[in-house]
């Protein structure tokens, strides 16, 4: 049975982020997945296995052709260490992860794909094209502090925060107190279906608490003992938002999350940003009051456990 | 020489440039870096001209051309056009052309005397190739695939092809163009050669992830060391037969 619609949060359009005719089909059948998911192999032990299984199968599926398409199209999307060969799918992925700021992107990409212990890539089992549909990691900021990439990031996000009484937050959390924060990062095709993100989300913070207990050295050990995050993102904003609108009856959102968990991010965040982004976004129908803001939100440790709760029962319950 | 550099973060220069021994053409809205590395390299020697086709910026997919004309597609503005004509020299002739497959620059390879072309291509837009670009005119795929445009990259001195290209293919392939080719990878091992690199006889511009192994072999392939820009624009002689394998 199709899912329902949740209110405005699923009017976004379904664009496929690479040009596969695969992909193409999937964004065809964005709302309409059915799920079947087993739990993940018991015998997965240690962050050093291969991979971990998520199957996903449509029962009602007819593999769909090249470019006629039937029905619902069946996939096996499976999770994997991240590996030096997925480096264009994830530099993809990742192209405005600080706008259009021009940065190492590709020595931050290498790092993420040398942390084989903490990180996931989503892919499809048996792909040739290894195409990559998902990367979610988290980077200890004290332990990569002296890449180039890094102090870029620093930079770009100390220089873009407009509110002045923020950035003495942001500036202790990237400077003296980098040691405990990691930066989450997690960025996907945008039709992935949502019935993964618990199990991706549960996958990460899962290496992170085996990694501090099988890394081999203390100082490894301590680098994945987080006691913050910080998320970098993009969402939606409401655009005059303090205009009185008297005449309009339909409530609009104040903020739309491209991603769904990032509204639990943000709600149990310490603090958060909104800054101005240079890129232009792409202007659609449900979107034309709507504005592409970046965020910034730094999170605490002991309130994953609680996100990942919430972020379990909004999926089950759409 | 072969110079890296990248447009806005991503390292694929071939779709915003292009490059012949002519003319440049450059996308607008780069930063200025882009820019400016294409002006330092050719500024004394030939226009470097910033455009857009059909309000786009992927240029170098969307048009081909060498020394003797400029194919653009049919969905390429009046005033783009207009403006083409009039930044470039008058020896280049710019053709609008109507071919539904109007990414040019995927469907079409080519330097100043031979072109490989998409096996669907209309036979009015191989008359018009012909004619507009003075080359001959090949239907070819290259390991198996149909665009050319994308998966090759050659000028009058060499030429790079994708890296699945057999051995055999390789042979034809150098035969009928007439200059020695190499199968290799652009970009860190991306396949699609032509996204990520714009070539002509004296100078190349690959996209910054390019490996130092990557960038000799075009260097060498492509003879780029010795080369000097002017001996080549003045005389164009005819390229000496040269096929190794």
């Amino acid at each position: 049975m199709p899912r329902k619609p949740t209110g405005h949060r699923r009017l976004l359009p379904v664009r496929p982020l690479t040009f596969s005719p695969f992909a193409r089909s999937v964004a065809r059948v964005a709302t309409a997945y059915m799920v079947k998911h087993h739990m993940r192999d018991a015998m997965q032990q240690s962050p050093g296995d291969e991979f971990k299984k998520l199957k996903k199968v449509d029962r009602r599926s007819e593999s769909s052709e090249d470019e006629e398409f039937h029905g619902v199209v069946q996939a096996d999307f499976a999770f994997f260490d991240p590996k030096p060969d997925d480096f264009h799918g994830v530099k993809t992925l990742l192209q405005s992860y600080l706008d259009d700021k021009q940065w190492d992107l590709s020595g931050f990409v290498d790092l993420i794909l040398e942390q084989t212990t903490v990180g996931t890539v989503v892919k499809l089992e048996d792909d040739e094209d290894n195409g990559v549909f998902s990367i979610i990691t988290a980077l200890n900021l004290g332990r990569y502090k002296d890449h180039k990439c890094f102090t870029e990031l620093k930079e770009f996000l100390l220089n873009i925060c407009p509110e002045k009484d923020k950035t003495g937050n942001l500036r202790s959390l990237l400077g003296d107190k980098a040691q405990d924060v990691g930066l989450l990062v997690s960025q996907r095709v945008v039709n992935l279906p949502p019935e993964l993100l618990p199990h991706l989300y549960d996958a990460l913070f899962d290496e992170i608490s085996w990694a501090t207990e099988d890394e081999p050295t203390e100082e490894l050990r301590n680098s994945f003992r987080f006691k913050f995050y910080i998320v970098v993102s993009k969402i939606y904003k409401l655009k005059n938002a303090n205009k009185k609108r008297s005449s309009s009856t339909d409530k609009d959102d104040a903020l739309i999350y491209i991603k769904p968990e990032e509204e639990i991010l943000h709600r149990l965040s310490m603090w958060s940003v909104l800054f101005p982004l240079q890129t232009q976004q792409v202007a659609t129908h449900e979107l034309k009051n709507y504005q592409l803001t970046g965020i910034v939100m730094a999170v605490k440790a002991e309130d994953i456990s609680s996100f990942r709760q919430q972020l379990r029962t909004l999926i089950n319950e759409s | 020489m072969a110079t890296r550099l990248q447009f806005e973060n991503s390292c694929e220069v071939g779709v915003f440039s292009k490059l012949t021994n002519a003319y440049c053409l450059v996308a607008i809205g780069g930063s200025e870096n882009f820019y400016s590395a294409f002006e330092s390299e050719l500024a004394d020697v030939i226009p470097v001209v910033k455009t857009s086709i059909s309000g786009t910026r992927i240029i170098g997919r969307l048009c081909a051309g060498n020394k003797n004309g400029l194919l653009v597609p049919h969905n390429t503005t009046d005033q783009e056009l207009q403006h083409l004509r009039n930044s470039l020299p008058d020896q280049v002739v710019v053709q609008r052309i109507d071919e539904k497959l109007s990414a040019l620059g995927n469907c079409i390879a080519c330097n100043d005397h031979v072109a490989l072309t998409h096996t669907d291509l209309d036979k009015e837009t191989e008359e018009i190739i012909t004619d507009v670009l003075g080359v001959e005119v090949f239907r070819q795929t290259i390991a198996g695939n149909i665009l050319v445009g994308s998966y090759c990259a050659f000028s009058n001195r060499g030429g790079l092809v994708h890296p699945h290209t057999s051995v055999e293919d390789l042979d034809e392939l150098s035969t009928l163009l007439q200059v020695p080719l190499v199968a290799g990878t652009i970009n860190r091992g991306s396949e699609v050669i032509a996204a990520g690199m714009t070539v002509n006889d004296w100078t190349a511009f690959c996209g910054s992830d390019t490996t130092a192994t990557e960038l000799s072999v075009i260097e060498s392939v492509f003879k780029l060391r010795e080369a000097q820009p002017t001996a080549i624009v003045d005389e164009m002689r005819k390229s000496l037969i040269d096929s190794y394998v």
